[in-house]
């Protein structure tokens, strides 16, 4: 049973990480909302620009073709524009869109959706009166827009408070608690779980949010967010035009609340505890007094975008080369130019850290090492992608970037653990004669059913598909032989 | 495949030619505010498709060319005004920056140096060094897995008004190679006036798209579908490229337009007689050769007027050269 209810989350992961790199995750939340919501959505010209950014190229280079035509066009004539290597593609490209309600299919003629078409077109030319790109807020002498680099130190430490507790959960350290709605979030989504009612700890999708990038990990949260917020009988289309209002809000800036929905409103606090907005607080214990303007952090501006989401971690040097403190070597040392605790927390759990120094960490990647990453479901893919996406400037010389024989290595012990294949079925035996077992196992190898067959001892077993049919057969022989 | 893509455009802004064009009734023309506004809507396009997508706009003036807009803040607008709520913010600043600073240059000069050709070769080379100076930018730092010239998708759109200027022959083909060696994409969009043989040339050997305008009010329509999808998906979406290609090539010595050519045997330069001595690596040539060419040379040649001769058949192989002397 045990890896019955490790390989469901690991599964489900998987196939959202296959169409995380086709489609984006939000795309793919929306393409299962109804009609009548995304057209709400898309009378929002910034909602129609950033959703346009999440497209494909492809898809969006349809969209663009079709933008600023204002007669329908027939799909042949659309057919014509791909080369033929570009046939598959088009045809998933029209899928997505179609789904999405951009392009409604028809036989006869394509043409955009019309409220999507005007927001678009809005959003590209200008002008209107959606004030749907944020109003910002007037110049305050008192209270300045923050800096950017406040902003950034703000975003960056929300997010590490999250991680880090993720991380740390369990290991008999109590780092900063993040806010109750926070905790909230993790346990509903699956990344952390409370054992036996008692403190949150981290589960194997948890261990693998970890390791994917900062863009992944915050698309996951939010939508996760949005799935509550249905539940919190929030407006789905307010809360997703907000948080594509807030992509398109510029950095450093202080917009006003004021324009905002009730249900924006609220989500202000709960953006605050993620760190993708700052808002000046009154006093503890007194939430209502709350200023009335807000700033988005980089995590919010960035969300359409594929440019690095957080600043520099703090103490890796200055900002370009953040995202690279991994060195690795051919004899399974590894250095990590780092003293950042959640990057190292991180590490830990692939690697058997020796030695720290205070820009240093040293450690070496070894056979239980992984096998423990790997029994907290964690996947030999994600290790190797973590170790490329952080590796040191210094590696990226290497070609290819990581040792051949460590990833080999760490593929090899992954496969060690699936040596073994666990299925349901069921065992027929006793038959009555060789005829009888020879009569029924054909008809098995018919429907393609039959895992494992022994003629010697008389007996095979089925999957758990083919039991009612089999089951259906023999009874009905019976019945037959019988009459 | 979904990486950012950098688009230096450069603006053909010759005064004479868009006065024609504002004219032109056949083909139907187009005013040059016409052209800017619908010009403006694809910029944002561009930028609207990835938010790391970069700009860079050069203007092609008479005897001068000028950086327009980058995105990387070289020019800045004077005047910020307040920003409205229903615009997207870095949509206002292009839009302004290139408004602005066109407005700037075109009033820094009235008909004073009005019969100056258009600097297009300087424009060239400034976007050529631009874009050299950004893929090498980024690729130091933050090269993603592979190789670093990927990084960014690099092209330039000439929006072209003008005739050819066969003096600037040279220049231009230096601007191909250069090209070619950055792996840089040329697209031509010419929206008035003839055919252009160098602009041809240059799309063709870069990869790019030629287009030639005929409904300059479905311009926006044109730029979209042919100019806007970055290199790497050109292999799913076709754009337009030309059937025919005219390879002529202009001649070193009287800076003509020639069908047919003689190219020096040593340092390859095109010369539309026989001469006896190379002009560029002077090297002297047979009498005897030179008798024989002439000989050989067909009569209408000499007739030929440089500028705009008669379209000759499209050439696939490059310049033809019915013989070629041989030094001594």
């Amino acid at each position: 049973m045990p890896s019955v209810t490790i390989k469901a989350p690991m599964e489900s992961q998987d196939a959202s990480t296959a169409t995380a790199a086709a489609s984006h995750s939000l795309i793919t939340f929306l393409q299962s909302q109804s009609q009548n919501m995304l057209t709400r959505l898309y009378q929002k010209p910034s909602a129609c620009l950033s959703l346009f950014r999440l497209l494909r190229p492809l898809e969006r280079q349809l969209v663009m073709n079709l933008l600023w035509l204002d007669l329908s066009i027939p799909p042949s004539t659309m057919a014509a524009w791909v080369t033929r290597e570009g046939k598959k593609p088009y045809q998933d490209a029209l899928g997505t869109l179609a789904r999405l309600h951009i392009l409604p299919p028809s036989a006869a003629k394509l043409a955009l959706n019309p409220t999507f078409k005007s927001g678009l077109r809005q959003a590209i030319t200008g002008g209107g009166t959606s004030g749907s790109f944020g109003v910002l807020a007037e110049n305050d002498e008192k209270h300045p827009a923050p800096e950017i680099e406040a902003l950034d130190a703000y975003a960056l430490e929300r997010w590490e408070t999250i991680l880090y507790y993720m991380v740390s959960s369990g290991t008999g350290q109590f780092p900063a608690k993040p806010s109750a709605g926070v905790l909230f979030l993790l346990e509903r989504s699956g990344l952390m779980a409370s054992v036996h009612g008692g403190a949150l700890q981290i589960t194997s999708a948890g261990f693998q949010f970890l390791l994917h990038p900062p863009h992944v990990q915050l698309w996951e949260l939010l939508l996760q967010y949005l799935q509550m917020a249905e539940e919190r009988q929030m407006d789905l289309v307010e809360v997703i035009s907000f948080l594509l209002m807030l992509s398109t809000t510029e950095l450093g800036k202080d917009y006003s609340t004021e324009k905002l929905s009730a249900t924006q409103k609220a989500m202000l606090e709960d953006l605050r505890d993620y760190g993708l907005i700052k808002q000046r607080t009154g006093s503890i214990g007194i939430p209502k007094a709350t200023s009335r303007r807000f700033s988005p952090t980089r995590l919010a501006t960035t969300l359409t975008s594929s440019s690095p989401p957080l600043p520099t971690s703090a103490g890796s040097g200055d900002g370009t080369h953040a995202q690279g403190f991994i060195v690795l070597e051919t004899n399974y040392r590894l250095y990590a130019y780092t003293d950042n605790p959640l990057q190292i927390a991180v590490l830990n759990l692939f690697v058997t850290l020796k030695s720290r120094f205070p820009n240093l960490v040293i450690g070496a990647i070894t056979r239980e090492s992984v096998k423990k990453a790997l029994a907290n479901g964690i996947t030999a893919d994600q290790i190797i992608s973590y170790l490329v996406t952080h590796a040191h400037p210094q590696m990226r010389r290497n070609k290819p970037l990581l040792p051949v024989t460590v990833q080999d290595q760490i593929r090899l012990w992954e496969l060690e653990k699936n040596r073994m294949k666990s299925q349901e079925g069921y065992l027929y035996t006793a038959f009555a004669s060789q005829a009888d077992y020879e009569y029924v196992l054909n008809y098995a190898k018919q429907l393609d059913v039959v895992l494992w067959e022994n003629a010697s001892r008389r007996c095979f077993f089925g999957s758990l598909e083919g039991h009612a049919n089999i089951r259906g057969f023999i009874e009905r022989r019976q019945t037959a032989g019988n009459a | 495949m979904d990486k950012p893509s950098h688009l230096s455009v450069i603006l053909d802004l010759s005064p004479t030619q868009w006065a024609l064009c504002a004219q032109s009734t056949n083909p139907p023309g187009i005013s040059l505010q016409a052209f800017l506004s619908q010009l403006l809507a694809f910029f944002n396009a561009h930028i609207a498709c990835k938010d790391e997508n970069t700009l860079a706009v050069f203007g092609a003036l008479p005897g001068q060319s000028v950086l327009l807009y980058s995105s990387t803040g070289e020019v800045v607008a004077k005047d910020t005004e307040p920003t409205d709520p229903n615009t997207y913010r870095p949509f206002k600043t292009l839009d302004a920056t290139v408004m602005n600073s066109l407005a700037e240059h075109i009033a820094s000069f009235d008909g004073v140096s009005e019969e100056a050709p258009i600097g297009l070769v300087g424009c060239l080379t400034k976007a050529l060094c631009y874009i050299n100076r950004v893929t090498s930018n980024s690729s130091t730092p933050s090269s993603e897995g592979e190789g670093s010239a990927a990084s960014v998708d690099p092209r330039i759109l000439v929006l072209s008004v003008s005739p050819d200027q066969s003096s600037t022959y040279i220049p231009i083909m230096n601007s191909i190679f250069s090209a070619q060696k950055l792996r840089v994409t040329i697209d031509v969009c010419k929206i008035y006036g003839a055919e252009n043989v160098f602009l041809q040339q240059a799309a063709h050997l870069t990869g790019g798209a030629y287009v030639q305008v005929e409904k300059p009010d479905a311009l926006l329509q044109y730029m979209m579908m042919s100019f806007l999808p970055p290199p790497a998906l050109r292999q799913l979406i076709s754009v337009p490229t030309q059937d025919r290609v005219d390879f002529r090539a202009a001649c070193f010595c009287h800076k003509r337009i020639v069908e047919i050519g003689f190219v020096c045997s040593v340092c390859l330069s095109i010369f539309c007689q026989p001469v006896p001595v190379c002009s560029t690596c002077r090297t002297k040539f047979p009498i005897k050769t030179l008798q024989r060419l002439n000989a050989s040379r067909p009569l209408a040649i000499s007739a030929s007027t440089p500028g705009t001769p008669a379209r000759p058949p499209a050439q696939r192989n490059g310049t033809a050269t019915p013989a070629t002397p041989r030094p001594g």
